[in-house]
Parts: C-alpha cells; sequence; structure tokens
C-alpha cells in the first residue's frame, strides 16, 4: 500500500470515528430527562412561550430532521449556543482553551524536562542507587492524582513562595514571566504524573536498545560513549516514547480538568464542570465532541509521525 | 512454548480456568523475593483489611457530627487525623472510603478486563471482517476519554455508584481490547491450537481452553496497572463532584471538601491523599513486580 494512500484510509477511518462519536452525544442528549426548553426558560413558563422555543431550537421537528440540521451545523462549526447565556458554544470553548492550552503544554514540557534525563540516568546506571532513586520517584509520580500534587504545591511552594501566585491565569499577552509565574504550580501538579510514566518507558526502551547489535558495533568502531549513547542509543530509545503522546492526552486531560478547580483557573476544566451543574448540554456536548476530534487525530498524527521516523514500520498491518 | 500447554491430555496437575498451577510455581518464589511486590502486596492488603472490616475498625461513626470540635486538627487525642468541618471523624470515614474507592476500581476494571479481553479474543482468533468491525468499534470506545464518558453519563443519569462504574469499565475495555488481541495474533498460529483445530475442538472451546490461558501474563499484569490508575480516576471524579454522591465519604470527596478549606485545615485535604498515594503505589509496584515475574514485555505504566 502506498503511503498517500495510507494517510487518505488512515484519515477517512479517523472522521468516521469521530462521526460515531457525534451520533452518540447526539443520541445521548437527546435522552437527557427534562425538555431544553422549560430549561431554558425556567419552571414556571407558561405553555406558548415553551412551544416558542421549542420551534425555535427546532426540537418540534422529527428526530432525522433533527440530527440532518445537527451534522450539517457540526460540519459547519457551528456547536450551537448555551442556553443560559446565549453565547456560541465554539466561541467559549476557544476562550477557555488558553489556561488549559498553557498548563497542558508547560506541564507535558516539564515532564520531558525532567523524564527523559531521568531515563536515560536510570538506564544506564542500571541497579545502582541512580537507578533506584529514579524508579522510587516515577512509581511515585505515577501514583499520585494531579488535583492532590496540586493541593500540597499549593500548601507548601505557593504560600512559601509570595511572588509564585497560587490562584486565578494570567495570559500570556500580559508578557511570558507572569503567565509562567501563573502557570507553572498547575504545570507541574499535571506534568510530574507523566513524568513519571516517561521515564519508566525512556529507561526501559533505552535498555532494549543498549542491548542491540548495533550498540556492540558502534563500541567495537571505538566511537566515544557519548556519541554512541545520544547518536546511536537515544535516537532509538525514544522512538516508543513518541507514540505514548497521544495517550498521554487521555490522561492528561483528567489532570488539567481536577487541577483547574484547585488553582481556581477559568479554563476549559472549569467551563466543563460548570455546565455540567448548571446543565447547559450544548457546553457540554461541544466540548465532547472537541475533545474527541482532537483526541482522535492526534493520535493519527502521532501514528503517522512515528511511521515516517521508523521505516521499518509498514503502512496497513497493524499486527 | 510446546503442545503440553494444551487444556486436554492426560496430566494430573492442578488447574485454575484452564492455566496449569505449577506455572505460577516460579511467580511465587519470584515475587516473595522482591521488595516492590512484598511492599506492595502488603500495602494492598492491609487496605482492604480496613475497608472489610470498617464497620469493626473504625473508631467512631463516619456520619456522626460533633459540633464542638469541628475542624479538629491531626494527632488530636480522640481523632488521630482530625475531623472535618462537621466534627465528623477523618479515620472513620477514610475507613468507610476504602470500600468504595477500592470496590468501584475493581468491579470497574473487571468488567473492563471481561469485555475488553472478549472482544480481543473473538477480534484477533477470527480476523479478517470481524476483526475489522470489532476494532473499529474498539476505536470508537477509545476516543472517548474516561472523563468524557463519565460527564456523559452523570448528564443522562445523574450521579451514582455506577455510573462511574460503568464510566471506567467503558474507558478500559479498549485497552484490554487491543492487548488480547495481540496476544492472540501471536498464539493462533502456534502448533497446539493448529492440533486442537485438526481434533475438531469447537472454536469457543480453543479460545478459552487453549488460546486464553496462554495470554493471560500479560492481561493480569495490565489488569493491575489499570486498577491502579482506575482509583485514580475515580478519585479524580469524586474530587470534581461527578463521582459518587457527595454525601458518601470516598477518597477523592473527601479532598474534595477539604479543597475550600485548605487555608484552615490542611488535613482534610492531605491525609485521604496519601491513602490514595499509598494504595495506588503499592497495586503499581506489587503489578510491576508482575510484570518482571511473569517477564511481559511491554510499555511501562502505559495501556
Amino acid at each position: 500500500m502506498g503511503i498517500q494512500r495510507y494517510v487518505a484510509k488512515r484519515t477517512l477511518q479517523a472522521l468516521l470515528v469521530v462521526y460515531v462519536v457525534a451520533t452518540t452525544v447526539f443520541v445521548a442528549v437527546r435522552s437527557i430527562p427534562g425538555d431544553p426548553a422549560r430549561l431554558i426558560l425556567g419552571g414556571d413558563a407558561d405553555a406558548d412561550a415553551i412551544a416558542a422555543v421549542r420551534a425555535e431550537l427546532g426540537l418540534d421537528q422529527p428526530m432525522y430532521v433533527q440530527y440532518a440540521r445537527w451534522m450539517g451545523d457540526l460540519v459547519r462549526g457551528d456547536l450551537g449556543e448555551s442556553i443560559f447565556t446565549g453565547e456560541p458554544v465554539a466561541s467559549r470553548i476557544i476562550g477557555a482553551a488558553e489556561p488549559t492550552l498553557s498548563i497542558g503544554l508547560v506541564g507535558i514540557s516539564i515532564a520531558i524536562l525532567i523524564a527523559i534525563p531521568a531515563g536515560i540516568i536510570s538506564a544506564t546506571r542500571r541497579d545502582q542507587w541512580e537507578d533506584y532513586a529514579a524508579t522510587g520517584v516515577a512509581f511515585l509520580g505515577i501514583s499520585m492524582p494531579s488535583f492532590w500534587i496540586g493541593i500540597v504545591l499549593l500548601l507548601t511552594v505557593g504560600t512559601a513562595i509570595p511572588a509564585i501566585p497560587s490562584y486565578g491565569y494570567t495570559p500570556i499577552s500580559e508578557g511570558i514571566v507572569p503567565w509562567l509565574a501563573n502557570v507553572i504550580l498547575p504545570a507541574t501538579a499535571v506534568g510530574l504524573p507523566y513524568a513519571g510514566i516517561i521515564t519508566r518507558m525512556t529507561r526501559s526502551s533505552m535498555l532494549e536498545v543498549l542491548g542491540e547489535d548495533y550498540m556492540q558495533t558502534a563500541r567495537a568502531k571505538g566511537l566515544p560513549p557519548r556519541v554512541i549513547l545520544f547518536k546511536h542509543g537515544l535516537q532509538n530509545a525514544l522512538l516508543p516514547v513518541v507514540t505514548v503522546a497521544g495517550i498521554l492526552f487521555a490522561l492528561l486531560l483528567g489532570g488539567i480538568v481536577a487541577v483547574e478547580m484547585v488553582f481556581g483557573v477559568q479554563g476549559f476544566g472549569r467551563l466543563l464542570i460548570r455546565s455540567i451543574e448548571r446543565q447547559d448540554f450544548p457546553i457540554v456536548q461541544g466540548s465532547v465532541i472537541v475533545i474527541s476530534i482532537i483526541f482522535v487525530f492526534m493520535n493519527l498524527f502521532v501514528d503517522l509521525l512515528y511511521m515516517s521516523i521508523n521505516p521499518k514500520i509498514k503502512y496497513g498491518g497493524e499486527a | 512454548m510446546g503442545a503440553d500447554y494444551g487444556g486436554y491430555g492426560s496430566d494430573d496437575t492442578t488447574r485454575l480456568f484452564g492455566v496449569r498451577l505449577d506455572r505460577f510455581d516460579r511467580l511465587r518464589e519470584t515475587l516473595t523475593g522482591d521488595y516492590k511486590a512484598t511492599f506492595g502486596l502488603t500495602t494492598v492488603i492491609l487496605f482492604v483489611l480496613a475497608a472489610i472490616f470498617a464497620p469493626e475498625l473504625a473508631p467512631f461513626d463516619p456520619m456522626a457530627q460533633e459540633y464542638a470540635i469541628m475542624q479538629a486538627p491531626s494527632l488530636s487525642s480522640a481523632h488521630p487525623f482530625g475531623t472535618d468541618s462537621f466534627g465528623r471523624d477523618l479515620l472513620s470515614r477514610m475507613m468507610y472510603g476504602a470500600r468504595i474507592s477500592l470496590g468501584v476500581s475493581l468491579v470497574a476494571v473487571t468488567i473492563g478486563a471481561v469485555v475488553g479481553i472478549g472482544l480481543g479474543l473473538v477480534a484477533g482468533y477470527f480476523g479478517g471482517v470481524v476483526d475489522d468491525a470489532l476494532m473499529r468499534f474498539v476505536d470508537v470506545l477509545w476516543a472517548f476519554p474516561w472523563l468524557l464518558i463519565a460527564i456523559m453519563l452523570v448528564a443522562v443519569f445523574g450521579q451514582g455508584v455506577w455510573n462511574v462504574i460503568a464510566a471506567i469499565a467503558f474507558a478500559y475495555i479498549d485497552d484490554f481490547a487491543r492487548l488480547a488481541r495481540g496476544e492472540v495474533l501471536s498464539i493462533r498460529e502456534e502448533e497446539f491450537v493448529l492440533a486442537a483445530k485438526n481434533i475438531g475442538l469447537s472454536d469457543t472451546r480453543i479460545m478459552i481452553e487453549e488460546v486464553l490461558p496462554n495470554a493471560v501474563a500479560p492481561l493480569i499484569v495490565q489488569f493491575t496497572v489499570l486498577v491502579a490508575r482506575a482509583m485514580l480516576a475515580e478519585s479524580t471524579l469524586s474530587f470534581l463532584g461527578i463521582g459518587v454522591k457527595p454525601t458518601t465519604p470516598t477518597w477523592g470527596a473527601l479532598l474534595g471538601q477539604g479543597r475550600s478549606l485548605i487555608g484552615q485545615a490542611w488535613w482534610i485535604s492531605i491525609i485521604p491523599g496519601i491513602a490514595i498515594v499509598v494504595t495506588v503505589l503499592g497495586i503499581n509496584l506489587f503489578g510491576d513486580a508482575l510484570r518482571d515475574a511473569f517477564d511481559v514485555r511491554g510499555e511501562e505504566g502505559s495501556p
């Protein structure tokens, strides 16, 4: 199978998955007990007003018409309006995205900065104290809920260093330093568990690579140890680590949502939780679809990236 | 791997679900010498016992409110872990909370495992169109991160233990399905499977008695790792207030209630967190020791 056909096939599959997700969300939201029109107008609205709002929302149409309209809107990027504020869902989500993306990206960066060196040290000093220390810390990281790390950071670093604000969010447009100072604690809380996972992955993948024939060859050629480790070893060892990036996203999401609550960040997580509490279903369903789309295409991207840096992988064969 | 792994024949070894128990002797030897396994298993057993015997062991009624001692600090004489904002004993609440936190995770991962392994087994064994269809279905499941499944279930059905269990179980089906399928693909061409087909055993019997026992090691490791992760997921949902009912004292919910009191009563949010960390760490270490003992090659800490 040629590369273009493979990419096209995978993209179509990804679109199919998104389509099924959107349909599931459509069905799920329609099975929520209660009438959205009544929710908008409040409990004591009269029947005429409710009928008017139902007509406006298209709820008086047959189900297949509603479905077709919903899919049509979705394809054009229209996710509907918030029940309470009337704002377009898409703009609410975009508005809440910056803090969340900041925490996520800084968190991943922190995780990688800690984990890759820790994993390399762990592998090259196998069964020595450095390895045990790195392994112990990594396991601790994997075992802590992000929001709890957040609380601990808040109580320790947050109170000890007044220069680090422990509440809210400063947009990046107000300067890199205030932004970073505000993001660093939540990002660390989100990043540490992932640092744990990546450390363990880097270690095992590095150990495997260190035992490969080409490493022996490189040593036999008399190459300097540094070149062997970084050029021959690390490059190959990081391949499987890259694939985790897609999986990481799912894990990060739960962490970020909870950490936003700890630090009072008005991000995507808070929007989501608030909307559930207020039963603002258009926002909930829009968020679910947006996250699924990011999720599916991120995974596709990682797969293609992995394939392009590892020529041994054949297109099409999964097993 | 030889023909003697087959689920029939005249050997008289003890079997459990078609798995020869003498295969676990080596495992037991490896585990008893491993500090990770010892620590992990001991911790988990202690917490499980505390959960089971909560009614006998808990010093106080977890719901009893004592307004005279609201937010009593930890290590105060009668309340080793202090009290919450209603004067309820935190230790007792945590012991009862352990029942929910451990129970929900175990049940959820078991359901995910049964469904996922079933799907993976059938997909891998039959291959072709069946494989394609089932794995596309698994792809769709995978596209819903657990948090979103939980959110949708809460939106549609309201809060409750079974919604949390369903959300976590759903989210882990794809992990088990992919792993089981991968194992089956490498096993199904083995001679003993072909032999079983030649003597006319039914597909169901071959899958359950021949293929599954040989794929069991990585699945057990996966199970352990996911129970640890399920506990974190459950605590996150409870913390966010979309888990089990807010009045139920799960570890995550206790933490969530302590959040607004961080300034006055730090122990309410710190101590239940330590319980979560120690338990999850115990399970993770035990899982890692199992991975070493079974000699399962695979990604560390990732599904």
